[in-house]
């Protein structure tokens, strides 16, 4: 029924001419051709025509009072020559206050509205000229910063490989390192050991370590403190052979070089063996003088030892060398890939902003942005607050990258952290434009970049009706 | 707001307070409080149990005029002798003054409240003997008869016993004396009391005599100062709570006094409390404390004093309304005990079938710090007539400018010019209207008041115009704090004119509040007063126009390192302490800012002033509003009771922060605060500084749909507002009233607080559970019918009725017999909508019939008074719906007409006829007959005009 009703409409409207009805857009000219009676646009109710635009709403959608106020949910539509058309909620009609640049809002009413339209129309126009040069200026930049975050990209994989491939050079190296260093330390042992079998007389139940206990090394080493060869050490002697191990230039004490006399002001060899030797052997503590040790002191006489020793020694270095430079390659390995893994857009156009910082100051505060890393605040008294760490991007679906959220900064008082959400929008240069705080620890920034430039922005421009 | 954000910038203290926190104690610290226990004055005089009053009418002092009896009273212990003052004033109110007879200096009473003095009517004697006199109270047979010994007053009518004082002994007044340990008093206090001790044992011995002695004897103030012999308490002439020593100059000075009320089950009133309508016994625990206090964080359902302070009871039965108005404003207690208090319903019924129940009965008991006892006692006998006879004394709610009976916006804060703009722009965006945007502390530069921070506020008249060009405006907060700061030119000037509070030796009081170390003028002198409200002048506050208006907030006063968050009682205004007037404070400020808005204006503007504390009388000066409550669903429905409290004892301009202050509320319980702040009086959404930002449409396009319609709903009921406050403003009738004021013979309404009434004709009962299905209604009234406002179905009165609900559901009801004149039309601001056109929505009753009115001035001036306005009476009976002048001699004219008519109820016409002095002409309608409801489409007439629409 209500179709043939529509059709009948539709059809009775082909004849009849509309004369101007206030309030309508052109293309909705033709549901308001002039004839006996109105059909609600919904299709709800007919009503008299001249019930059209007559200040009481009778159509449940306010179709029928497009140029008055009387309907709660009906909208006026400014025609706004030179400028942009627009629709307004009807409760704006002959409210005092001037919505339409060309004042057919406020046809009965006090307020004196001017027509603005005209030069609304030219500050739009040269306004959106200006966006459109921005944008312009904007998408070439980054197209720019594409080909450079195309590049930058391919620089970092680039970068990404060599290194994995030096680490695993590093590796290989690691490897042989280890076991130049193993050789060098089994010589070393063999040799050591040799040595020691000539002593297996004095002291048979000398150490595996083979660096302690050996008898002949006990005379030799009393030998080597007592400077007058009078059978015994005296105070003396100590202060001037024998050192702190961590220490070696400073002389000791009388009271240390006491204790080491176990308390006596002389010690004979067999007093020796059983207390300084121990303690100089032990290497722990003190040890002679100008002695790289005293096993190895006493051993530095033997060229064999010395040269394995000296091996041993420089393969360790080596091969610690080579630890560290894998280590850091490493590290720089994951630092960049979790770099890489970070979301730049489809083209890594945002790419070039890791690195880099924006600073902008509002009232008593710097406000600091790096993006992907890190949001701050100082305040002019100088302490520093985190307002949040880079967390994702939280822009609508169809346009994610619009948006940056970090969060997780310093604690606040109402409980949770600080979070700071970064809107990005397109401008010629990069920069920060505003920063907000709307309600406590919720921070609101502008952020400008070509990169935020969006092709579809230019499908907008001037429409007027004419 | 309270202190609490203060306290968290201070270092040392923060400590505490993250204790505090960690403990997981939210709410009110109640250890800063003070119980009765810990206020010594309370202590002593509660300690006072009922007995046989130590007090006797001394007959012979008795004398009568013809407006006034005068009587003194002696007190047989301590000899001290008081003076007794009963007036008979016009309107069936009987006022009680009991003061010293001869104080050693003069003790405060009250100034400023009253609206004048109250003009009496003369009293006449109806007989005297030894016993007593009884006295005439003029019409319906009421007298007042006072007893001799002991003394008490009854006040009876007919048969009836209406009100007893003293009935239970309980009148204490501690008479001023010399302290005690000074040097020159214990010599004579020992000799006098070797005498006194010699006297007393001939005394007991032969008390006749001694009696005899008395009554020859006219007061004699040596001798009385020779009988005292009272012990020394501690807190006599000092009192220590926390770190605070209170020194006491003038030693003891309480007053007290019991009240009973026979047959009185029900009391309320004494606002502020966070508390049930139907006060409750205090028996088990601390008496009403009646103390303006900054409660930070406050708990509900108990008797703690919060931000201001009404001494007034009433008192209600199904036969009787009456009011007691305790006009003293130092700290005062209250006490209510009942004697079926305890009693279950069974055990009531049991009472009543074995015939051996006593008459229920109220005790009340009063008991203030210092000053007299003047006490009104208001008649009735109706609710309507209590509020008459207490308007009739401290006059009525002050007529606001109707738009600031829209919806506020407020936060603590608005940051700066940008987010004032940003968060006007998202109300139209979203087409929400508003009338009010609001800036709490930080819109000042410094939190020096009358100025605006010189970054974030820079242009204040480019932004006010802003709003102005939307026909908005805006309110700016003017605490009563004074940062000491001689680069302050209001500091500068207070303290060159000697306007602030003094210490107790005599050096200008200072304490903690926002801006730190602070001054507190004292408003309670009148050239004070007077110079505060020049500040208000446009070429005085910088960066103001006519649509700036003003909040007073911390003015109990807030002092963060004071007493109990207050001003110490020993402070000084001028001679007075502040323990005698504290808790007008907060009245004359308020009353001081009100006069400055409206001097700014020539005396043509009515002025908007909000105030957190307040004192009878404060309806004069604007609104109030319930202080920092917290977004919880208790605070929500305790909301209720606390206006409706506020209203029964004058100030009908009453709202609490939509939302909740603390905290952040559900989505559910914002929508649900917004749907009930739109039926209260006061609608005004406030959120602390640390919560998230709530404006309406940050909750999803849902949420903001639902919230658009309650203010909008609120919108179109203005016209019915208006009318509401200009009734109140008449005649001191509430706006938002409990059903028993409409309903005062049917019980089941006596204790109802969780639903409510505007005017007359409106009931609302607002969804104040979480996740609630429905709620249960009680709509009285056994002849009544009412009207869902949405629906329109049709109820019947006298019935608890089931109803469901949804998100979007508010239900409210128009009582079947009344008209209630809307504007559907709703627009950015009220402002905007001056010249819409009205819908009279008409609720036919059983009979048919329906009466209303409607009220329109200019929305904004004080020419109502010069009678620039136009009042109408609406009525329908037989068929027919006229329109007459209620004020004939009354000038106004309006633009707006009549659109529409919803008759509801109705049944169908078969002609509409419209009938004005341009002749007669047919009127379209339709008609529903599913919900019968008849609309009458485009009457036409101006709403001035005189009409009638005939239904044939």
């Amino acid at each position: 029924m209500r179709f043939h009703i529509i059709t009948a409409a539709f059809l009775w409207a082909a004849f009849v001419e509309s004369r101007k009805i206030r309030g309508i857009s052109s293309s909705y000219k033709r549901f308001y051709r002039e004839r006996k009676s109105f059909l609600c646009i919904d299709g709800s109710k007919i009503i008299p025509f001249e019930q059209v635009n007559d200040d009481y709403c009778d159509c449940a959608d306010g179709s029928d009072e497009p140029g008055t106020s009387a309907c709660p949910r009906g909208r006026f539509y400014c025609t706004n020559l030179g400028f942009r058309p627009h629709y307004i909620p009807s409760s704006r009609v002959n409210d005092g206050i001037c919505d339409c640049c060309d004042a057919s809002d406020e046809y009965n009413s006090h307020a004196r509205c001017q027509n603005t339209c005209w030069n609304l129309g030219q500050k739009e126009r040269a306004y959106v000229e200006g966006q459109m040069k921005t944008l312009d200026e904007g998408l070439r930049l980054k197209q720019q910063l594409i080909e450079e975050g195309v590049l930058l990209w391919r620089e970092k994989q680039a970068q990404l490989r060599e290194l994995q491939r030096a680490a695993e050079d590093l590796q290989i190296k690691l490897e042989e390192h280890r076991k130049r260093k193993h050789e060098a330390d089994r010589l070393k042992e063999q040799t050591l050991k040799a040595l020691k079998a000539g002593d297996r007389d004095v002291r048979p139940e000398s150490s595996s370590c083979g660096f302690r206990h050996q008898n002949s090394t006990v005379s030799h080493l009393f030998q080597l403190l007592d400077s007058n060869k009078d059978g015994s050490i005296s105070l003396d002697e100590v202060k001037a052979k024998v050192v702190l191990v961590h220490d070696e230039t400073r002389v000791l004490s009388e009271d240390e070089a006491l204790t080491l006399l176990g308390g006596g002001h002389q010690m004979d060899l067999s007093k020796f063996q059983n207390t300084l030797w121990d303690v100089l052997t032990r290497g722990d503590g003190y040890k002679i003088k100008d002695a790289h040790s005293a096993p190895g002191g006493l051993m530095s006489e033997d060229p064999h030892l010395k040269a394995a020793d000296r091996a041993a020694e420089w393969e360790a270095a080596d091969l610690k060398k080579v630890e560290e430079a894998y280590e850091t390659v490493n590290m720089e390995i994951s630092d960049l890939q979790k770099k890489l893994e970070i979301d730049y857009g489809t083209d890594w156009e945002y790419l070039f902003l890791n690195g880099q910082c924006y600073k902008l100051k509002v009232y008593e505060y710097m406000y600091t942005l790096c993006p992907f890393n890190t949001v701050s605040q100082k305040s002019t008294a100088g302490t520093e607050v985190s307002l949040g760490l880079w967390g994702m991007w939280a822009g609508p679906a169809k346009n994610r990258y619009s948006q940056m959220v970090y969060e997780n900064g310093e604690p606040c008082w109402q409980g949770g952290s600080r979070t700071t959400s970064v809107t990005l929008t397109c401008g010629t240069e990069t920069g920060l434009r505003s920063v907000k705080e709307p309600s406590k620890c919720q921070y609101i920034m502008d952020f400008e970049t070509p990169v935020a430039c969006q092709p579809v922005l230019k499908q907008r421009g001037v429409h007027s009706e004419l | 707001m309270c202190c609490w954000f203060f306290l968290r910038r201070m270092g040392p203290v923060l400590l505490l307070w993250v204790a505090v926190c960690l403990s997981g104690s939210w709410a009110v610290d109640k250890g800063n409080f003070k119980t009765c226990d810990q206020s010594a004055f309370c202590k002593r005089q509660r300690a006072m149990k009922p007995g046989e009053s130590p007090y006797r009418a001394l007959l012979e002092t008795m004398e009568l005029t013809n407006t006034r009896l005068t009587l003194q009273l002696i007190n047989d212990n301590n000899k001290v002798r008081l003076l007794l003052e009963l007036y008979r004033l016009q309107g069936n109110i009987t006022r009680v003054k009991i003061n010293e007879l001869k104080p050693l200096k003069p003790r405060y009473e009250v100034p400023d409240v009253l609206i004048r003095e109250p003009p009496t009517e003369p009293l006449s004697l109806l007989s005297q003997d030894e016993n007593g006199v009884v006295l005439s109270l003029g019409a319906e047979s009421q007298r007042v008869i006072v007893s001799a010994r002991p003394f008490r007053l009854d006040i009876v009518e007919g048969r009836d016993v209406l009100m007893s004082l003293n009935s239970r002994g309980l009148l204490g007044f501690e008479h001023l004396r010399m302290r005690k340990d000074t040097f020159s008093y214990k010599v004579t206090s020992t000799v006098a009391s070797v005498w006194d001790n010699i006297k007393r044992v001939f005394s007991s011995q032969a008390d006749p005599e001694a009696e005899n002695k008395e009554g020859t004897d006219p007061a004699n103030p040596a001798e009385t100062a020779k009988e005292e012999e009272e012990k020394v308490e501690d807190g006599m002439w000092e009192e220590t709570f926390k770190t605070h020593t209170d020194s006491k100059p003038s030693g003891p000075s309480a007053v007290s006094l019991d009240f009973s009320l026979p047959g009185v089950e029900h009391v309320y009133g004494i606002p502020e409390h966070g508390d049930s309508l139907k006060l409750k016994t205090t028996d088990s625990g601390d008496p009403y404390r009646l103390y303006n206090l900054d409660v930070f964080q406050y708990e509900l359902y108990n008797p703690m004093a919060l931000y201001g302070s009404v001494p007034v009871m009433l008192s209600h039965n199904a036969r009787r309304t009456m009011g007691i108005f305790w006009l003293n404003a130092a700290e005062t207690w209250v006490d209510i005990s009942s004697n079926t208090a305890g009693k279950t319903v069974f055990g009531k019924m049991l009472d009543y079938v074995q015939g051996s129940s006593e008459t229920p009965q109220t005790d009340v008991r009063w008991i203030s710090e210092s000053g007299i006892i003047d006490v009104f006692l208001m008649l009735g006998p109706t609710p309507r007539d209590v509020f008459s006879q207490y308007a009739s004394l401290t006059g009525t709610q002050a007529f606001p400018p109707l738009a600031s009976l829209g919806y506020h916006q407020c936060r603590w804060n608005y940051n700066d010019q940008e987010d004032v703009r940003s968060v006007d722009a998202g109300f139209d965006e979203h087409d929400i209207p508003y009338d009010f945007i609001w800036l709490d502390i930080e819109h000042t530069d410094g939190k020096r008041y009358f100025t605006w921070d010189p970054h974030k506020f820079a242009s204040p008249k480019e932004m006010l115009q802003g709003l102005q060009d939307k026909k908005r405006k805006m309110v700016a907060i003017v605490d009563p704090h004074i940062k000491v700061d001689t680069n302050y030119k209001i500091h500068n000037e207070i303290r060159s004119r000697g306007f602030y509070v003094k210490n107790k030796d005599g050096g200008d009081y200072e304490g903690w509040c926002w801006p730190g170390s602070a001054g507190y003028p004292d408003f309670t002198r009148p050239d004070m007063r007077a110079w505060w409200a020049s500040q208000f002048a446009y070429d005085q506050y910088e960066g103001t126009m006519e649509n700036l208006y003003t909040w007073n907030d911390m003015n109990e006063p807030s002092v963060f390192n004071g007493p109990e968050v207050t001003m110490h009682k020993d402070a000084m205004h001028e001679s007075w302490e502040h323990r005698d007037v504290h808790n007008l404070y907060g009245l004359y400020v308020h009353r001081a800012t009100a006069e400055g808005l409206i001097e700014r204006s020539g005396g043509v503007e009515r002025p908007f002033v909000l105030t957190r504390a307040f004192f009878a009388g404060s309806q004069r000066y604007g609104a109030v509003w319930t202080g920092d409550n917290a977004a919880e669903w208790d605070h929500l429905k305790i909301s209720i009771p606390m206006c409706l409290s506020l209203g029964l004892v004058g100030i009908s301009f009453c709202g609490a922060d939509v939302g909740g202050f603390f905290k952040s509320p559900s989505t559910e319980l914002l929508v649900r605060w917004y749907q009930t702040g739109a039926y209260q009086p006061f609608f005004r959404a406030h959120a602390h500084l640390d919560t998230p930002r709530r404006e309406p449409w940050l909750f999803g396009p849902e949420n903001t749909a639902l919230i658009r319609e309650v203010i909008r709903q609120r919108y179109t009921f203005l016209p019915y507002w208006y009318q509401l406050f200009y009734l109140a403003y008449q005649t001191g009738e509430p706006v938002m009233r409990p059903l028993w004021v409409e309903y005062p013979q049917d019980p089941a309404t006596f204790a109802l607080d969780d639903e409510f009434l505007l005017g007359r004709d409106l009931l609302v009962h607002p969804v104040t559970e979480e996740g609630a299905r429905g709620v249960t209604a009680y709509l009285p009234g056994k002849h009544e019918v009412w009207f869902d406002i949405h629906t329109f179905q049709k109820h019947n009165g006298g019935q608890n009725l089931y109803i469901p609900v949804t998100m979007s559901s508010i239900p409210v009801f128009q009582r079947g017999g009344s008209i209630i004149p809307r504007k559907l039309r709703v627009r950015r601001s009220s402002t905007c909508m001056e010249h819409d056109p009205y819908t009279l929505y008409v609720a036919l009753d059983n009979r048919r019939t329906a009466e209303g009115e409607l009220y329109i001035d200019d929305g904004h001036t004080f020419n109502y008074e010069k009678k620039e306005l136009m009042h109408r009476k609406f009525s329908f009976a037989n068929g027919v719906l006229s329109s007459v002048d209620l004020e004939p001699n009354a000038q106004f004219t309006t633009k707006s007409w009549v659109e529409r008519i919803i008759i509801l109820g109705a049944s169908k016409p078969s002609m509409v006829t419209l009938k004005t002095a341009d002749g007669e002409n047919q009127l379209e309608f339709d008609f529903d007959a599913s919900m019968s409801v008849l609309t009458i489409r485009k009457p036409g007439m101006n709403a001035g005009a005189d009409w009638t629409v005939t239904l044939q």
